[in-house]
């Protein structure tokens, strides 16, 4: 197959990509071993696509058992050891608010910006998987409300955790860290009604996840600085 | 001894009365100063860990690292100890009960111009200039200014502003509530995202550079100059976008916007890439004076 015919096909790929399949290019492509090569390959890599966004309306309960059994395989969580504790033996502080505040009294704290991490993962996860306009608005926006409701539960648990931590740090570091914390939490407040407005809309799910981001990395610094004390 | 020579005499024992404690004062400042060196190769990897207190750091031609410490009181300890090629400087609380006041340590330090820096800092200051090694910045309240350096630079604050005047190399710059200027940079890749804070972008769009500028408040400042080429793509989700830039229709860009706040377009032959991204900040694209 000649060099001209396949610069010629592959100016027109995005055409073809879009559903314009010419007879001539639907010749070329059965002739030529590379562009057919291309052509499965990407064919490939759209399902897949449309796969994966069709599976993964509803990630975050599955993505949070997977992050807590990684977590307990690797000793990060000692085998729910305080989830097993009848609940008068344990104190207001050491009783557990579900596994993630559990992970709070037992993670070694800085790993858990790996954890924050993993979560922002599943997030992302859900904020960008539906966003092929094939699937239904209404289905993406209880999916999209779904998944960060739980996220944002579990953020705030973490938030709960990570401000009692950082008692007793510099106070202008602390203070820092909080005023940036509310700015955080009005854009979080922001991007989510921005979303709600206008589901479809993937900069305002773009700047929802970043805000995110933001929080779960502060969370993180907050923690770590009470637990090191500085 | 005449009245004038008792006079003499007694001044003398005055003055030496004066002089004796302010020498003993002297004396206990200079012993919170603590002066270290160490001998370097090239590419030196110097890393500053000081929570409170200003970090100052230029590079000079000696191949020397040279630390030098003002601590405020002895309830913290300054470290520095070399290992291999790379020095490491920390300060170390020693006493529970001290205040973060007690624990301020000012450092200025000397490195070779190639050294690789990386500082933790959360309130005070980081100054860095001349240094051409890579570096890595990180603070919580403290302010960072960058000077004729280059290099991979990452800088990250959480309220601290942030400045960076004639550096090159590659910068990425992060923050949440720090403003940023970024003043006649000679960078071929920029990114700086801040949420509320304010970025100005005042140098030259470098052919073949990208430069990437985002917030979610607050306002992005862009000048460029009528022998400028670049790319642009400007969007505020629900604010504005002001330019004073002639742009011609971009070849990269088929599709209306959804949202009425954006601009794309190419400004002479489109050599660097521009994408400056707000939430519902203004976005301004003017005329350098």
């Amino acid at each position: 197959m000649s060099t001209k015919d396949c610069s010629e096909f592959l100016g027109r790929f995005d055409a073809w990509m879009e559903g314009e399949r010419p007879p001539e290019a639907r010749a070329h492509v059965r002739q030529c071993p590379s562009c057919r090569c291309l052509v499965e390959d990407m064919d490939a890599i759209r399902l897949a696509a449309h796969a994966w966004s069709a599976e993964q309306t509803d990630p975050p309960a599955r993505l949070w058992v997977s992050l807590r059994a990684q977590l307990e395989q690797e000793g990060l969580i000692r085998d729910g050891r305080l989830r097993e504790l009848p609940v008068e033996q344990t104190s207001e502080r050491e009783r557990p608010r579900g596994w993630f505040a559990g992970i709070f009294t037992v993670v070694p704290r800085p790993a858990l910006a790996g954890a924050y991490l993993l979560a922002l993962f599943a997030l992302c996860v859900a904020l960008t998987g539906p966003s092929a306009k094939q699937l239904n608005e209404s289905r993406w926006i209880s999916g999209t409300q779904d998944s960060t409701g739980t996220l944002s539960a579990q953020l705030q648990t973490a938030e709960r955790d990570s401000v009692s931590a950082m008692a007793g740090s510099d106070p202008v570091v602390t203070a820092s860290l909080h005023d940036n914390l509310a700015i955080v939490d009005n854009y979080i407040a922001l991007c989510e009604k921005s979303v709600r407005e206008d589901p479809e809309s993937e900069i305002a799910r773009d700047y929802l996840y970043d805000a995110y981001e933001q929080k779960a990395n502060l969370l993180a610094q907050m923690t770590e600085r009470g637990v090191n004390g500085r | 001894m005449s009245t004038l020579a008792t006079l003499r005499s007694q001044r003398r024992w005055k003055a030496a009365g004066l002089l004796v404690p302010g020498l003993l004062l002297c004396s206990a400042a200079s012993a919170d100063r603590i002066e270290r060196h160490f001998k370097v190769e090239a590419h030196p990897v110097v890393t500053i860990h000081n929570p409170n207190g200003t970090v100052t750091v230029r590079a000079w031609t000696k191949a020397d690292v040279m630390v030098v410490a003002r601590r405020a009181t002895t309830e913290v300890e300054v470290d520095a100890e070399q290992t291999g090629n790379r020095v490491d400087v920390q300060t170390r609380q020693v006493a529970d009960t001290a205040s973060p006041d007690d624990l301020r340590t000012d450092f200025e330090i000397s490195v070779p111009e190639d050294a690789e820096l990386q500082i933790h800092n959360d309130s005070g200051g980081v100054n860095v200039s001349n240094v051409l090694g890579d570096m890595n910045v990180e603070t919580i309240a403290a302010g960072v200014d960058l000077e004729d350096t280059a290099g991979y630079l990452t800088v990250k604050t959480v309220g601290g502003a942030f400045q960076c005047l004639r550096c090159a190399g590659r910068l990425e710059v992060t923050s949440i509530s720090g403003n940023f200027k970024l003043i006649d940079l000679r960078s071929y890749y920029v990114r700086a995202q801040t949420s509320e804070g304010n970025i100005l972008f005042n140098g030259s769009f470098l052919p073949n550079a990208t430069y990437v500028l985002k917030n979610y408040s607050g306002a992005i400042e862009v000048r460029f100059s009528p022998g400028d080429s670049f790319d642009l793509s400007a969007t505020s989700l629900k604010g504005k976008v002001h330019n004073e830039a002639n742009l011609t229709p971009s070849s990269h860009h088929h599709f209306v916007p959804r949202f009425g706040n954006a601009l794309f377009g190419t400004f002479n032959s489109g050599r660097a890439r521009v994408e400056l991204n707000s939430f519902d900040g203004t976005i301004n694209i003017l005329k350098r004076d």
